[in-house]
C-alpha cells in the first residue's frame, strides 16, 4: 500500500470503508475498498470473495467499474510499533478506478439544493442504455447483480459514463435447481418474487431493480419506497394493481403470499408524467409481475425508447 | 454463521434425494423415525413443493465465450501430468478428494460445489509447490478450498470448525485457514467463479431436445454422471465443455429421445468430435461399472455422522417423495437387471 496516497473517506460499501487515493507513481486516482480480514473472525468475507472473483469475470466491459488489483497488507497498530513482536491485522484492500459520484448523489443534486430541475432527456437515455449494456453483459456472463440500486451506480459527470459497482451481493447462476438466498437486493428496489419468498429468481430480480432506477431518473425519487417487506409490497400493488394467477401464474403458491386487498392498477404514465409514450412502454416492460415476461436487458436495448440515442458513441 | 435449522433445509439440493431414496428403501428405520418427524416437516411442504422459475439459457455467443475461458479454469493435461508422473502426491491428493465429497455431503452441498472445490485444488497443485513431507498441508488446503466455495456459492456458510468434520487427522485454527484462504486466492489470481461442466449442461441438454426443457430426471442423471467423473484423475484431459457435451449426448440417448447423429452434429460446433467420441465412450465405461460403485458410494455418504447428518436425512427422504427423480430411482431399483440390459444395449449400439 506504499503506493497510494489515501485522500478522503469517500463512502462505505457492501463490507468496508472507501477512499480516494492517489496513485503515486501515476498520479491517477483510485478508490480503495478496504476490507479487515479479522483473526476471531472467518477468514476472507464472502462478499469480498464473490465481488472479486465476478469482477475477474466481467472485467472486459466498459460499464462495470475496473478492478485494478487487490492488495493485503498485514497493518502493525500505532501502539505496537516499538513491540519486537507485533501483532499484525490483515487488510485488503480492493483497488477500484476512480468516478467522481454516484447516480443517487446526482439524482439528489437536482431534487434540492441551489438548482432543483429534471435530469435532461437525453442524459437519462444515455444513462439508462449504459445500465443496460453493463446488465446485459453481467446476464450474459451468467452473473446476478442482485443489489442494483442508484448508490452502487457510479458515475463520471464530466464524460456522462455510468457503470456498475459493488458486487459484493453479485452470484453466478449456472446451475438449475439451485435455491438463493432470500434477502437481497435493497427493499425499494427488490422484486416482488423476492419479496413473496421466491428462492428461485432469477435475471428478472436485476431488470425489476432496473425499472424502479429508470422512473427515479424521470421523478428524482424513488417510485416504491417502502419501510419493510409488507409495505414494499402494498406499494408496489397500489400502483401496479395487486396481481392474480391470471398475470403472473403461480403467485399465489409463493411462500409469502397471503390475501391482500385487491387494488386495481393505476395508470403507470401518471407517476413518470414527462417521460414520453415510448419510455413509459419500455418502463412497463421492466415491471411485469411475471418475472418470465419481464423485458432482457439484451432486448430493451432494441427498444424504441432509444431509437433518438446517437449510439455510435457506446 | 452457526448451523440452525434452516441451515439444513436451506441447503437442501434436489439430486441428493436420489441418493438417499436408494437407502431408505433398503432400510426400515427411517419410517419410524419418519413417524416422529412428521408433523414437523408438513408445515414446509409448500417450500419444497416449488418448482423453479425456467432459468435463462446461456445464449450462443455467452456459450462460446465460456468456452473460450473454460481454458483460464481447467488443470488440465499438466495437472494430469503431475499426477502421472508422481511429482503430485496422487494418494493424497485422492484423500482430500474423499474427505471433500464426505463433506459436502455432510452439509448437503450441491454436487457442483465438489466440482468447484476440486477445480481450485487442481489449479492449486499445478500453480504452487506444496512443501514436501509435511502431510497436513495437503489437508489445509483441502479445508481452505472447501471454505472458499462455500462462501462463494453457498448460502449459508458453516464456522470453520464445524468445516472440518469427517475423520480429518488434523485440526486447523481459523486464523491458519484465512492465511491458506489467502495464499489459494492469490495462485488463483481471485479468479474463483470455476467453470465447471455444470456450466455447459443445460444448454447442451435443451440444444439437443430441440430447444425444449429436457426432463428432470435426465438432469439429474446428468448431475450424478457429472460428479462421478470427479473422483478419478482419467477425466481431467477433458475440458468442462466436453465432458458437459458427452454426458448430454450420453443421457439423451439413454432415453432414446434424440437422434445421436444429429445431437453429435451439433455438438462438435462447439467441442471436438474425436474428443467428444472419446469422452463418450468413458462415461458409458463409467456408467456400466456404476452400479457396485454406486452403492459403496451411497452407503458412505447417507450415514448419518451428527444430528444435522441425522436432519439431513430426513429432508431427503422427504423431498424425494415430491420429486420425479424420485420415481425414477425406484423404478431403476426395481428393476435392476431390466436396468442394466437396457444399458448394455445402449452401449452396444453406440459402440456400431
Amino acid at each position: 500500500m506504499e503506493k497510494y496516497e489515501k485522500l478522503e473517506k469517500v463512502g462505505e460499501g457492501t463490507y468496508g470503508k472507501v477512499y480516494k487515493a492517489r496513485e503515486k507513481a501515476s498520479g491517477s486516482l483510485v478508490a480503495l475498498k478496504k476490507t479487515r480480514l479479522e483473526m476471531d473472525e472467518e477468514g476472507v468475507p464472502p462478499t469480498a470473495l464473490r465481488e472479486v472473483s465476478l469482477l475477474q469475470l466481467l472485467s472486459q466491459s466498459i460499464y462495470i467499474v475496473r478492478l485494478l488489483s487487490v492488495e493485503h497488507v498485514d497493518k502493525v497498530p500505532k501502539s505496537q510499533k516499538s513491540s519486537s513482536n507485533p501483532l499484525t491485522k490483515p487488510i485488503l484492500y480492493l483497488v477500484f478506478e476512480y468516478l467522481d459520484t454516484d447516480l443517487k448523489k446526482f439524482i439528489d443534486s437536482h431534487r434540492k439544493g441551489p438548482n432543483p430541475r429534471p435530469l435532461p432527456p437525453p442524459l437519462i437515455q444515455s444513462f439508462l442504455f449504459q445500465l443496460c449494456k453493463g446488465v446485459a453483459h453481467c446476464h450474459s456472463h451468467g452473473v446476478l447483480h442482485r443489489d442494483l440500486k442508484p448508490q452502487n451506480l457510479l458515475l463520471d459527470q464530466h464524460k456522462g459514463i455510468l457503470k456498475i459497482a459493488d458486487l459484493g451481493l453479485g452470484r453466478a447462476f449456472t446451475v438449475p435447481l439451485k435455491s438463493y438466498t432470500h434477502e437481497i437486493v435493497t427493499l425499494w428496489y427488490r422484486a416482488p418474487e423476492v419479496l413473496l419468498g421466491s428462492t428461485h429468481y432469477s435475471t428478472g430480480v436485476d431488470i425489476w431493480s432496473v425499472g424502479c432506477i429508470f422512473a427515479e431518473m424521470v421523478r428524482r425519487q424513488a417510485l416504491f419506497p417502502g419501510d419493510s417487506e409488507f409495505q414494499q409490497l402494498i406499494h408496489i400493488f397500489k400502483m401496479l394493481g395487486t396481481p392474480t394467477e391470471e398475470n403472473w401464474p403461480g403467485v399465489t403458491s409463493l411462500r409469502d403470499w397471503h390475501v391482500y386487498p385487491r387494488w386495481e392498477p393505476q395508470s403507470l404514465a401518471k407517476n413518470v408524467p414527462s417521460l414520453g409514450p415510448d419510455g413509459v412502454d419500455l418502463l412497463s416492460k421492466m415491471l411485469k409481475y411475471n418475472p418470465s415476461e419481464r423485458i432482457s436487458a439484451k432486448a430493451a436495448l432494441d427498444h424504441p425508447y432509444f431509437d433518438s440515442l446517437d449510439k455510435s458513441q457506446f | 454463521m452457526a448451523p440452525s435449522f434452516d441451515f439444513a433445509s436451506s441447503l437442501l439440493c434436489t439430486e441428493d434425494s436420489a441418493v438417499f431414496d436408494e437407502s431408505h428403501n433398503n432400510g426400515g428405520t427411517m419410517m419410524s423415525m419418519m413417524g416422529v418427524y412428521e408433523d414437523t416437516w408438513s408445515p414446509r411442504k409448500r417450500h419444497f413443493d416449488e418448482e423453479p422459475d425456467e432459468l435463462p439459457l446461456l445464449s450462443d455467443e455467452s456459450l462460446a465465450m465460456m468456452v473460450e475461458k473454460e481454458c483460464q479454469h481447467w488443470p488440465g493435461l499438466r495437472c494430469l501430468n503431475k499426477l502421472q508422473t508422481g511429482d503430485l502426491d496422487f494418494g493424497a491428493r485422492m484423500e482430500a478428494v474423499d474427505w471433500i465429497l464426505k463433506v459436502r455431503s455432510h452439509f448437503g452441498y450441491c454436487s457442483r460445489s465438489s466440482l468447484v472445490i476440486q477445480n481450485y485444488l487442481d489449479r492449486f497443485l499445478c500453480a504452487y509447490e506444496l512443501p514436501k513431507g509435511r502431510v497436513w498441508t495437503m489437508q489445509l488446503l483441502a479445508v481452505a478450498c472447501l471454505s472458499l466455495a462455500a462462501k462463494l456459492d453457498e448460502t449459508e456458510v458453516p464456522l470453520s470448525l464445524d468445516l472440518q468434520v469427517g475423520e480429518s487427522k488434523f485440526l486447523f485454527e481459523a486464523k491458519t485457514i484465512q492465511r491458506m484462504e489467502l495464499l489459494v486466492l492469490s495462485t488463483l489470481k481471485w479468479r474463483m467463479q470455476a467453470i465447471t461442466p455444470f456450466t455447459f449442461l443445460d444448454y447442451f441438454l435443451c440444444k439437443i431436445n430441440d430447444d425444449q426443457s429436457p426432463l428432470r430426471s435426465s438432469i439429474m442423471r446428468s448431475i450424478q454422471l457429472i460428479s462421478s467423473t470427479a473422483r478419478g484423475i482419467d477425466f481431467l484431459e477433458f475440458k468442462p465443455s466436453e465432458i458437459a457435451a458427452a454426458v448430454a449426448m450420453y443421457v439423451m440417448g439413454e432415453t432414446q429421445t434424440v437422434d445421436t447423429g444429429k445431437a453429435t452434429s451439433f455438438l462438435i460446433q462447439h467441442v471436438e468430435k474425436e474428443r467428444l467420441l472419446k469422452c463418450v465412450k468413458m462415461i458409458q465405461e463409467l456408467s456400466c461399472n456404476s452400479g457396485s460403485a454406486k452403492d459403496s458410494s451411497a452407503s458412505v455418504t447417507c450415514l448419518p455422522q451428527s444430528p444435522i447428518g441425522v436432519l439431513d436425512a430426513l429432508c431427503f427422504s422427504y423431498k424425494s417423495d415430491d420429486t420425479n427423480a424420485g420415481s425414477s430411482v425406484n423404478s431403476s431399483h426395481n428393476s435392476p437387471v431390466a436396468k442394466r440390459r437396457k444399458l448394455n444395449k445402449t452401449c452396444g449400439a453406440d459402440l456400431l
